[in-house]
């Protein structure tokens, strides 16, 4: 019988310790005929689990462009993920999905996109990072402002040294006052703080901004100062769920259900919600 | 013209239902004093009278407690999942209250909205509901506040009224057609209308003051007596909130899914320790949101039918009908 609640089977194909605490896993489809059909947009998630441990919500950090595998992040922190900590190649893992709205990243075509992250919200900014740089020629000036606790907590420092490298791309790395080591290149400073030193011109510009809940109360202000209004600055809430297709009646935030009608929002439509996030 | 059937018939055919293999479940008295809605293993087990109401609901038979999603094997990094293909057997609910049935219909919505939940749509159609028109309400009953009523028809594909030695048989789908074709006979007698309690506050209310006042010292303050148990939605027919969950290792188990409720302090607690429901009062708080307003709003229907249960099983003796009533003096 076909259920919206049996995974798919995925096969482990890469692991790369990220952090200390942080790895992100590359997977794909071990039955062909649905990894042909499958399709997501970037910003929606998958509900990933360990057989034996359950499963747990992660955004797809992968660009949608890349057909062959698609990839996760996660931070050691429970049960689950620490069953996926374990994971290797070619180990079986269960996926779900794809789930949510995603970013819309038609709208956003012609704009300059500002990339606001902290800590391990770089993954869900990765994709939409990557999916932007793939269609360059559909979006002005990339910013990406992405700060962790220390330097040994940034995530895919790689990639965002390649980036740098890009046409039009600024990539600003900071890490919290007391993080940097005696060779950090990058800022020290809260991501609020390094953002508004930076001075990025924010006409034209949508914003995406990730992060723990007092990163983006401080970084709405200093949008606001640049002229950016509700409607061009975005999140991606992070309720917890279970079921991911609207039916266990977890994730709610007022009258949405954060995995239907979410995870992605506008400012503006985040503040007609009640506190519930 | 309606039907009727002697009281010693319908015990006759629910022999019958259970001898053809047909689960059976009703109202049964569990220990003394204890009325719980059960599968019945012979038909002189049910309790027809002398109560209010089964202290559980009886959406179980539909939506159990713990449902197997899917069993997994493990052989090296293989793994092998299974699904359980077992025939759901036809099931019979039998003298159900009005506001048993009337939560199937409710919950239908939010398992078919979207995608369909195969588990609980095959338990669904495997069911026939035959309801009980009641006789008598005690003061946790509520169900004329939310639209309904003691003899409300709403999710019963039969309906019963007690006459005295027989019972008066409204047939009102075809699956209960089906069940009393041939069985009943027909009759000019037709059981009084009986009003049960009025109506205790405004449901409309209930949700402006949910809408407009989230951040009211109210809930804080009405529910300070709240233990968290949960009792209040497991015992409901509409909560419907749930769990997924794996049991076994990392060689061979099952993933299923367990009822879960908004009350518990880890509902909506995050991997990073942020919870947006910190205390009893917010989680209160969602149980009338979800039932009053967020429900209503996506599928046109309150997310309750006055059965009282959430307050006759409250260990503190609160439940809903005290939060929604202390709404009016708010």
């Amino acid at each position: 019988m076909p259920d919206i609640y049996t995974p798919d089977l995925m096969e482990v194909v890469n692991v790369r310790k990220q952090t200390p605490d942080v790895k992100s896993v590359r997977i794909q489809f071990q039955n062909k005929a649905r990894a042909s059909q499958f399709d997501f947009r970037v910003g929606q998630f998958g509900i990933f689990s360990a057989f034996g441990s359950g499963e747990s919500t992660f955004n797809i950090c992968s660009s949608s462009n890349w057909k062959d595998s698609l990839e996760f992040c996660f931070r050691k922190v429970g049960r689950v993920t620490e069953a996926l900590w374990r994971v290797e190649e070619g180990d079986t893992i269960g996926f779900r999905g794809p789930y949510g709205n995603g970013y819309p990243v038609e709208k956003w075509e012609g704009k300059n996109l500002i990339f606001l992250g902290g800590g391990i919200a770089m993954p869900p900014i990765r994709c939409a990072v990557w999916y932007a740089l793939e269609n360059r020629e559909k979006y002005g000036n990339i910013t990406v402002v992405y700060g962790a606790r220390t330097v040994a907590d940034l995530v895919y420092v790689d990639e965002l040294a390649e980036w740098a490298k890009r046409d039009r791309v600024r990539v600003i790395q900071c890490v919290d006052p007391g993080g940097q080591t005696s060779d950090w290149k990058g800022e020290v400073g809260f991501v609020p703080t390094v953002f508004e030193r930076a001075k990025v011109a924010a006409e034209n510009s949508v914003a995406l901004v990730i992060g723990p809940p007092i990163m983006i109360k401080n970084t709405l202000p200093v949008l606001e100062k640049l002229g950016m209004g509700p409607d061009s600055i975005y999140t991606s809430l992070e309720n917890r769920m279970k079921c991911g297709v609207g039916k266990c009646g977890r994730c709610n935030a007022g009258p949405v259900y954060v995995c239907k009608e979410g995870p992605v929002f506008t400012m503006e439509q985040l503040q007609k919600l009640p506190q519930d996030y | 013209m309606s039907e009727i059937i002697s009281k010693a018939g319908l015990r006759e055919l629910a022999k019958e239902w259970i001898a053809q293999g047909k689960v059976v479940a009703g109202p049964v008295q569990t220990k003394p004093g204890l009325v719980m809605y059960a599968k019945l293993a012979s038909a002189d087990e049910i309790v027809w009278e002398g109560f209010v109401r089964p202290a559980n609901s009886v959406k179980e038979f539909v939506f159990p407690r713990h449902e197997l999603l899917c069993t997994y094997k493990m052989e090296g990094n293989r793994v092998e999942l299974a699904n359980d293909g077992a025939e759901i057997p036809a099931q019979i609910l039998l003298a159900v209250r009005p506001c048993d049935a009337a939560a199937f219909p409710i919950l239908d919505h939010v398992f078919n909205w979207d995608c369909r939940d195969e588990l609980y749509n095959r338990r669904r159609e495997a069911t026939t509901v035959i309801a009980l028109a009641c006789e008598s309400h005690d003061e946790s009953c509520f169900c004329t506040s939310v639209g309904l009523s003691p003899q409300a028809e709403r999710g019963s594909d039969v309906m019963l009224f007690d006459l005295g030695e027989e019972y008066e048989v409204r047939s009102l789908t075809d699956k209960g057609r089906a069940l009393f074709a041939g069985k009943a006979q027909p009759s000019e007698r037709t059981a009084p209308t009986y009003m049960g309690p009025d109506p205790r506050f405004n449901p409309e209310q209930v949700k402006q003051f949910v809408d407009g006042q989230f951040t009211s010292p109210y809930w804080q303050e009405a529910t300070l007596a709240c233990l968290g148990c949960g009792a209040c939605a497991y015992n409901c027919p509409t909560c419907h909130c749930f769990d997924i969950v794996d049991e076994g290792n990392s060689q061979h188990g099952k993933r299923v899914r367990n009822w879960d409720s908004c009350q518990f302090g880890q509902f909506t607690l995050h991997a990073s320790g942020h919870n947006p429901r910190p205390d009893q009062g917010s989680r209160q708080r969602q149980r009338v949101l979800h039932k009053f307003s967020i429900y209503p709003e996506k599928f046109g229907e309150i997310l309750c039918t006055g059965c009282g249960n959430c307050t006759r099983n409250c260990p503190e003796g609160q439940g809903m009908l005290t939060l929604l009533t202390g709404i009016e003096h708010a």
